[in-house]
This record gives structure tokens, sequence and C-alpha cells, in this order.
């Protein structure tokens, strides 16, 4: 809910609006009250998840009793309140507010990219005058101007309702954009020299009520009656944002996000939402290619798929079905994830499967501690984050728990090895060493528990969540690839002893957790059950079930790089890129027998492939896919793919038929429902289901049926009658299943089947509390310990190949405190020679006071010289020896 | 009369003036109004009237449009402002010849000619593109070579648009509110509906 209706209580009232008696909860704004009920007033700057402000003078409204007009949205419902919106004195204010502000507006709406969409054409049609007296020259200013690399600003355009501005401060936390200038010159002003370089820019343009605010990718691509719109769920990162999906001419143009209130409550970032640039770059691969004397040769896909079925065959028959490996999948939809593992763990019988590549947290882990929902933030007693900068890799999830820490004043405690994003919302910041996170938390739940910790940041934050209820919660992630996850286990397996504790995963790939909760992890099997404990229900279903647990991601790539693997598949995977360890990923794919890569593009990894399976990618592809919370919601299938590409399940299906075990799945509901039979936790969730229900499902099901919604309609998004609301919250009207006779049979059915499973089938995995112990080793006086993550326009495939994001990349520079600079003896800037137990490379050096002393911060990208080369997969922690280059 | 009553009817039609014209020998003359095969018109300059805005595409009942904007090249613009059409097609075997598409057009960029003749033994000469589209630099449409032009037909392109108005307000009838065409200057107002119609100014 919005900031605005915090002090909101539950006590009714009942008011009349244009003579219709209403009830409303005390408190809330007679805007909105008006509108639930049906009585549409004007507006340009009020925005349901912002403060109001009253700036525009649009919605000013008749109130009996109440001297002058009162703006609608800053006036709070009352008892007895009697309210007109359509009498005559109204109606006079309505012409001349819409009069004065088309005094400065160039109406050049055949040009601006809001034209057919735009709230104050459709205000003016709707509310306005038929024409106007003003005849003299209107104001001029240079058109458009760039206000960063993907927002351009058309001075000339803007009413000044503040939204932008409003937004930029209030809810991204980014005040780079303000009013600057009087009167007609008023305009939106970037500080000198800064650009409005804000992750959150693009929600600024969709929720700007004229043309001012522009996208530059989607400027002059189409108009709005060009595109048709399909509901999606973004899989750019793991907090699973939901959009509308824009096409035209079989091309995505736009994304636009959905207000789903338990998610993303309507925001994107500007990566989800300028990445669907990367589906039709010029790079990706469309046909399918096998490696014919040491040449890539474009085939057929019934010729590819026989040579891989070979090869597969081939290895199980000579070296047992350990000796092929499965790597990634993290970044498809649950179907790909289970066909995948039905035809790695069924078929082959095979356990060496990982979804993550060495930069996450152990499958046990994320699969068996008790987990939060997004939505717990704004209730929890206190929030403690471990992990990674949420704002540069999960940055939605960085908004929600930034609303929650200064909306809802929820304490937070900062445990991150580094400055994040987050540090300034922070009710306590502590810095341990990296490497000694155990330490941290251990000292954490002696203060919860009331002795003192010994620290007085987590003593402060500890006081300041004491008498709260609610859960607390943990947002736990890496918060270095430079450090084994061993730390975070143990700080892990500490937070677990805090009473009412719940987690919130941090990891960050799309659909890491679909893959993880399908099984695409050493010892476990779909639906969050472990190898062990699911064999006896699983044999009879599938072909085979491994016999022992497998390798995970840097065993596969040890037992590759001595040779051990003779089949290895890349699904969607670039090990060379992602793996902590560039040098053994490197060894790796070079030491596998045969490499078979199911990817969209070539990367450093596929392009060694001996068999390159193209395969479709989001807004391609229909499916599911789970967010961090654990939320199943559907994919939409906007453009059809070019070239013979196929989906990552259908693939799976194709080899198993052709290594005899035909899958019979022919569509990707099918699919859905087959997880929804076999799979524990995802028991009930049928296609079906999926489909009806508003905000998807949260496994495991049977404890979450009572939230469904059921979809009594479409998108709001260009309304047919009254105007368009894509500036506005972009939702779907729902209802409790009662109130729809069948939607209540499939939740009924759903029921069934969980409680089926439950009695039938194995018990989720649990995590076992028996803790990592092991401090890091102490470092020299001399070292620095590396911290290593990852930042939102990375070397990733999204970035570069996305036109619009791709200049985004920020140069990489070793970060250190100012100290440790003057230690090193160099200027800012300087190249240095950095070494690890692993590498020397040289890298220059700068500053940041973000880094404590002792520190050093390199980001990780997934290309060039950088920390992947630094880091040493065999020892915990990372440091480095910077020394001058004499 | 007997067997002969039949030949009545031919008999007094023998006398009177014929109606019959030997088409395509002869080609009557037609109306000022006419809509036929369209044209993108360019300003006296030689910039394009046409700015991509697809208002055109969107009325357009038969779906026959198909257009695409773009930035305008600031040093090489193509039409004044800030986008113009970078793609233009109109599909002939679609087109109606409804004129909506003129009347949606906020610059009159495009109009109709009096031309119907046309046919193509190849759907791919059907869909007219940006070039065929556009006048050349005399201000005349480009004949294709598929196409029959009658003389005269390529002079008054954009009579309709003149003889009404804008936003459709009697009082504007005849009142000079567009701009000039390429070769050809600011167009005069053609006769109004009552002149046409023979008839007096009824107020």
């Amino acid at each position: 809910m919005t900031t605005g209706q915090a002090q909101t209580d539950t006590e009714l009232v009942t008011l009349t609006i244009d003579g219709r008696e209403v009830q409303a909860r005390k408190g809330e704004l007679l805007i909105k009250v008006a509108q639930e009920n049906g009585v549409y007033i004007p507006r340009f700057c009020w925005h349901e998840r912002m403060e109001p402000v009253g700036m525009c003078r649009m919605c000013l409204v008749q109130v009996d009793g109440m001297r002058g007009f009162p703006p609608a949205c800053t006036t709070p419902v009352a008892e007895g309140m009697v309210a007109h919106t359509d009498t005559e004195p109204v109606k006079k204010i309505q012409d001349g507010v819409l009069e004065f502000l088309l005094i400065n507006h160039p109406l050049d709406c055949p040009v601006c990219d809001r034209g057919g969409e735009c709230p104050l054409q459709d205000q003016t049609l709707a509310f306005g005058p038929g024409e106007s007296r003003f005849t003299e020259e209107k104001r001029h200013f240079e058109k458009p101007i760039p206000l960063s690399g993907l927002v351009l600003l058309d001075r000339e355009r803007c009413i000044q309702c503040g939204r932008c501005t409003r937004f930029a401060e209030e809810i991204a936390g980014d005040p780079l954009i303000d009013f600057g200038e009087r009167s007609d010159r008023m305009q939106v002003v970037t500080f000198p020299d800064e650009p409005f370089s804000s992750y959150f820019s693009g929600n600024t343009v969709q929720i700007c009520p004229v043309g001012a605010l522009l996208s530059k990718p989607y400027r002059f691509k189409a108009r709005p009656w060009d595109l048709s719109t399909s509901e999606t769920t973004c899989t750019t990162c793991a907090v699973g944002c939901r959009g509308a999906l824009q096409s035209s001419s079989n091309r995505l143009l736009r994304l636009l996000g959905v207000d789903l209130d338990a998610v993303n409550q309507g925001w994107l970032c500007d990566k989800g939402r300028y990445g669907y640039e990367w589906v039709h770059a010029d790079e990706r691969v469309l046909e399918p290619s096998v490696r014919v004397r040491n040449a890539m040769v474009d085939v057929s896909w019934p010729e590819a798929l026989e040579a891989v079925a070979n090869e597969l065959q081939r290895a199980i028959e000579l070296h047992g079905p350990s000796s092929v490996a499965v790597l990634g999948g993290a970044r498809g939809s649950n179907e790909d994830a289970y066909a995948w593992v039905r035809l790695a763990k069924g078929v082959i019988g095979t356990d060496n499967v990982d979804a993550q590549l060495g930069d996450g947290l152990p499958a046990d882990a994320v699969l068996g501690l008790p987990r939060a929902e997004i939505d717990d933030l704004d209730q929890a007693a206190a929030i403690v984050l471990l992990g990674p900068d949420l704002k540069e890799e999960l940055p939605v999830l960085y908004l929600r728990v930034k609303q929650a820490a200064v909306s809802k004043k929820v304490p937070l405690l900062d445990l991150a090895p580094v400055d994040v994003g987050l540090t300034p919302y922070a009710t306590a910041v502590s810095r341990t060493v990296p490497g000694e996170e155990g330490v941290a938390a251990e000292r954490l739940v002696a203060a919860i528990g009331g002795r003192a910790s010994g620290d007085a940041g987590i003593d402060a934050f500890a006081a300041a969540a004491t008498g709260r209820s609610g859960p607390v919660v943990v947002v736990l992630g890496r918060g270095s690839v430079a450090q084994s996850a061993a730390p975070t286990m143990r700080a892990a397996a500490a937070f677990a002893a805090l009473p009412n504790v719940r987690f919130l995963s941090a990891l960050r790939r799309g659909n890491v957790h679909g893959a993880l909760d399908l099984g695409l992890a050493p010892g476990f099997l779909p639906g969050r059950v472990t190898l062990d404990a699911g064999r006896g229900w699983f044999a009879p279903i599938w072909q085979t079930v491994p016999k022992e647990r497998g390798l995970d991601a840097e065993g596969i790539l040890r037992a590759a790089a001595d040779g051990k693997v003779r089949v290895l598949v890349l699904l969607g995977a670039d090990p060379v890129a992602d793996f902590p360890d560039t040098d053994l990923a490197r060894r790796a794919i070079d030491g596998a027998g045969y490499v078979v890569a199911v990817d969209a593009f070539l990367s450093e990894s596929t392009r060694r492939a001996d068999a390159f399976l193209p395969c479709t990618v989001w807004g391609e592809k229909a499916g599911t896919t789970t967010n961090l919370e654990g939320r199943v919601q559907r994919l939409g299938r906007k453009v059809s793919p070019e070239g013979t590409t196929m989906d990552d399940w259908r693939i799976a299906g194709e080899l198993a038929v052709r290594l005899g075990n035909d899958f019979d799945l022919e569509f990707v509901d099918e699919v859905t429902d087959e997880i929804a039979t076999v799979a524990p936790a995802h028991a009930g969730a049928r296609s079906q289901l999926l489909r009806r229900s508003r905000d998807g499902v949260v496994l495991p099901v049977r404890e979450h049926l009572h939230e469904i919604m059921v979809r009594t309609g479409d998108l709001n998004i260009m309304a047919e009658d009254g105007p368009a609301v894509s500036w506005d919250p972009i939702r779907v009207d729902a209802a409790e299943p009662s109130e729809e006779g069948d939607a209540a049979h499939e939740v009924d059915e759903a029921r069934g089947e969980a409680e089926r499973l439950e009695r039938e089938a194995p018990a989720h995995h649990e995590w076992d509390r028996a803790a990592n112990v092991g401090d890091a080793p102490g470092r020299d006086a001399y070292a620095l310990r590396l911290v290593s993550g990852r930042e939102l326009y990375d070397g990733g495939r999204i970035t570069t190949c996305s036109p619009s994001l791709a200049p985004l990349r920020k140069d990489s520079a070793l970060m250190v405190h100012p100290q440790d600079l003057a230690r090193i003896g160099v200027e800012e800037g300087t190249q240095v020679r950095v070494t690890s137990s692993r590498a020397t490379v040289t890298l220059p050096v700068r500053t940041h006071p973000s880094v404590p002393a002792g520190t050093a911060r390199l980001p990780f990208t997934a290309d060039g010289r950088g920390a992947s080369e630094l880091i040493d997969t065999t020892t915990m922690v990372t440091d480095l020896r910077v020394e001058t280059i004499s | 009369m007997g067997r002969f009553s039949g030949f009545l009817v031919t008999a007094r039609q023998m006398f009177k003036p014929r109606l019959t014209t030997e088409y395509p020998e002869q080609v009557r003359e037609y109306p000022a109004r006419r809509h036929g095969r369209h044209v993108l018109n360019r300003y006296e300059d030689g910039m394009e009237k046409c700015i991509g805005c697809e208002l055109c595409a969107g009325i357009c009942p038969a779906r026959c449009i198909y257009v695409r904007g773009a930035d305008n090249p600031p040093d090489d613009p193509v039409s004044p402002g800030e986008r113009y059409g970078f793609v233009y097609e109109i599909n002939y075997l679609r087109c109606i010849h409804c004129d909506l598409c003129v009347e949606a057009c906020p610059t009159e960029a495009i109009t109709e000619t009096k031309l119907f003749e046309f046919s193509w033994n190849n759907r791919n000469d059907s869909i007219y593109t940006k070039d065929q589209l556009l006048v050349d630099d005399d201000g005349h449409p480009r004949k294709q070579p598929w196409e029959a032009w009658a003389p005269g037909q390529d002079e008054n392109l954009s009579e309709w648009v003149r003889a009404t108005s804008p936003s459709g307000m009697a009082e504007y009838e005849g009142r000079v509110s567009w701009s000039g065409d390429l070769g050809h200057g600011v167009r005069d107002p053609g006769p109004t509906q009552a002149e046409l119609d023979g008839r007096e100014e009824i107020d």
C-alpha cells in the first residue's frame, strides 16, 4: 500500500459522493475512495503509490461545509462527508485548469510517443473545454534533451506535476532530478555533470502524464494502437516483477510494470524494462550446429539431436551415467528445468547437475530454510541484510526493503561486507571482516537474546527490534563471490536460532529458485525433496533415479578439467564468465569430452561446444517461473521465435525419445501439469490454476491456497472506455475464488492434489542446522581481503546485447579505503599489480568511501580481466596483495 | 402490334443521346473530389509533409496502411520537426478508397488522386512503398508502369481536402487553411458543395 495510507485504520466511515452513499476506511483519500466507487476524479500529480502533494489542481472538488474547493487527493474521507465532483463550479474549475495547462502545452500529439495513451489528451477530452482562447506564441525549448542514457526530456510538454521528481526521491531514493527555474520556464533539471543515472529511471517515463519524459529505446518505435500486450513476468533477476510486454510486427518494443502488490508494486528496474532488446540481438544463434572436424556446421534439428543423443548413449554405456553433467538452467522456465531434470536424473541417471555456478548458496540451505515472502518485509519485527548489494543485483527487492525500512519504520541491520545501496536506510551497520559473517550473526543472536554483543551497532539494532511483533526477515545471499559460501552458511546457522526467523533468498539469476525447486541441484529431486527421501516416490514415475548424490558446479568443473566428464551440457550457462574461477572453468570446458550448448548466444563457453542447440528465450516462450519467495507466475509468449529455435523443455523431450524414453509431453501446459502432479512442493499448481490466479501461486501450494485471487478481468492497460491508465497502476481485477464458481472448484482440486501428495509423497526438505564451522584464515597486515559482487549493468548477455543498456556499463577498478591507498603509496586511478594466490593482474585502483579499511572491492564483471581471474575457489576467502608497478 | 411491340423500346431509345462511352478509348471526366490512389505530398521547399504519426494507419478500416516513424536526421531532415515517415506502405489490394486517412492526416501529407486504373500481375506490386507514393520534384505523382493516367488526372491532387474544411465546420468552407505544395504553391479552395450542386448558397 502507499505510504500515504500508513496512517489509515480499519474503522469504516460513511460518506456521500455525488449523491451516492459509500463506505470507506477512515483516513483514505477521497480521490481513491471515489474511484473505487466508480467516480473518476481527473488528476495528474496524484499517484496511488506516492505521497499526495496537490500540485496540479485538477482534482478539486466541492465538499459541503468546507471552504473553497479542496483537492480530492489530499482530502481524507470522514464520517458524514458530502462531496460533489460534477457540479457547475467544479466543472468550471476543471475547464480552467485544463485550458491553463494547455496554454503551455505544444499539442504536437502526432509526433509524441504518449499520443494515443496520453492522460492529458484523455482528460481534456473528458473534462476539458472544447477550445482554447490562447492565440499567442507558446513557449519553446530545445526538444528533446537527454536526462540520462535512457530517458529523454521534452520540456515543452511538461505540466510540472512532479510525479517524476517525487518518484526519484520517495520511491527510488535517487534524488537526481528536481525542478529548476520558475513559472513558464520551470523545468525538470538534473544536477550539473550528473545525469539521471538511477536504476529506476524508466518508471518516471511510465508514470509521466504527458509525453515530457520519453524512453530512448522506445522513441518513435510505434504508436500505442500498434501494440499488442501480454502479461508476463520479468526474468532478468529473481524478484519476478510482473510486467505487460508489448510488441508490434513481431518485435518486442516495451515492457510496462504491472502493479502486483505482493511483489513489484508497479515498478521495474531499467535493466528489466529495457532488457528486452537482447531478444532481437543480431548475435542470436538461430540454427542448430555440430562440430565436424573442428568447425561448426549448420545441421537440421534431427541431425543435431541424433548426434547429441548418440554421444549421451555412448557416454552412459562406456563410462556410466555419472560421466554426464548438466550445468545451468537458471535462465529458463520451470518447465525447462523440470524436463532437463527428468532427462538428466530420470533417464540418464546422473546427479551431476547444478543450476548455480558456484556463485550462489548451497541448494540445501536455499530449499530448506524457513522462507519469507517479500510482503513479510513490511510487517517484520526486523530485517537483517547479509548478502550482496540488492540495488545492483535485485533492484526491485531493494525498493521493497527500502520501503519497509523508511515508510514502515522496520529496523534494518546491514551486515554486508561493504557499503551497499541500503546502507543509508539501515538502522545500524556492522562491518565484519569478510569471511567472519558468522561471528556477526552470533553477536546478533546474543544481542536479541538480551546479552551485550560487544558491537554497538548490533546492540542498537537489537534494542530497536525489541518489542516489535512479526518475523525477523533475513535477506540471505552471497555477499561476495570472492569467498566461499561457508561463512554465509555459518551465519545462517546462527540466525536460524532466532525466534520466528524467516529467510528471503537473495540469489539473483532469473529462475534459479525454480530450477532449484525442481531439482537442478545435486542431491535433490523436483518439489524440494532430497534424492534419498524422494527416490521411492520418483522411481515408479521416472525410468530411473540416480544411485547417489552427485557433484555441484565446482565439482563438475573439476571433474571435467580432469577429463572425467564425457558429456557436459551447458544449459544457458557460461561458466567461463560466471564461475568465480575463470581458469578452472576454461580448463573444464577444454577437458570435457563432448560439450553440448543449449543456448541462444555464442559465449566464451559455448563457442567451444561440440553441438549447439539454439533455444527460445523470454518473450518467445510460454511457461512459468518461480521468484525468490517461491511464487510461481506465468510467462507471456509475445513474439514468435525467429529461425528454428526450440524451447529447452522440448529439446530435453526430444533427446529423451532418442534415449528410449518418451516423456509424452506435447504442450508446455502438460509439463506444468506434470510438475503439479509429481513434485511435492508444487502439488496442485496446475496450468489452469496458474492461469486463473492473478498473483500466481506461492510454494508450497498447500500453505498458500487461501491467498489465491481469481482474475475477473484483463490488464486495465488500454481501457476501451475511459482514460488510458498505463500511467496509473496497471492492475487486473480479481475476486476471492468463492465468488467464481468454477475457480473455487479449481482451488479445491489443487487442495486435493496437494493433500494427496502430502500423504503419499516424501516430505519437503528441511535444513539441518549442523553448522558449517571454521573461521576464515587470518589475513596478514599487508593483504586486502577481496569482496566481489555483481553490478546491474555487468558484462552479461542482457546488458551487452541490448543496445540501450550496453553503454551504461561502468569501467571497473579496484576500490580501496583511502587509508589503504595511502599505504600502497599511489595516486587515485594508477595502475597497480594485484596478486592473489591464483593470478596477478594489472588494474587501476581508486578509493571509495564504501569500502572499509583492509578490504578491496572489485566488481565481478562477466568478461575482461577482473575478479574471476583472482578468485581462488579452493580457499574460503581471497586475499590480495597490491603493489605499485615500478 | 403483336410481335413487333418489343421493338418499340429499342426504337424509342435509338434517337436519344447515347450514355455509353467506349472505355478505355474514351475516359470520362471525373468529379473533382474523386477518391483514387494516394500520393504523399511535399512542402514547397521539398520537405515531406508526412511525420510518420500513423494516424492514417490507425483510422484505416481496411488496415492497408503500414507506417513507421523515425527520428529526423538533424543535419539532413526529411520533414520539419522531430519525426518523419520512415516506412510508408499502402496495400491496394485492401484499400477501399474511403479517404479516412486523408481526413485523419494532421499535415495534409496524404491525399488522393483521381487515378483508379491500375492492375498488377504480382501481389508485391500492389503494395506501394513510400518511394512510389511520394510526389516527384515537380509535385506530380510518380507514374508506375502499370498505371493508366488520363491527362489532367495528376494535377488536382487534394481537391477533396480543400473543398471540406478543418474540423468539419461549415463556416470554414472555402477558407484557405492549408500549406503549399511542391510545384503548385498554396492551392485555391475548390468549389463549395453548393456550387457543385448548382444551387444557391443556403445560410
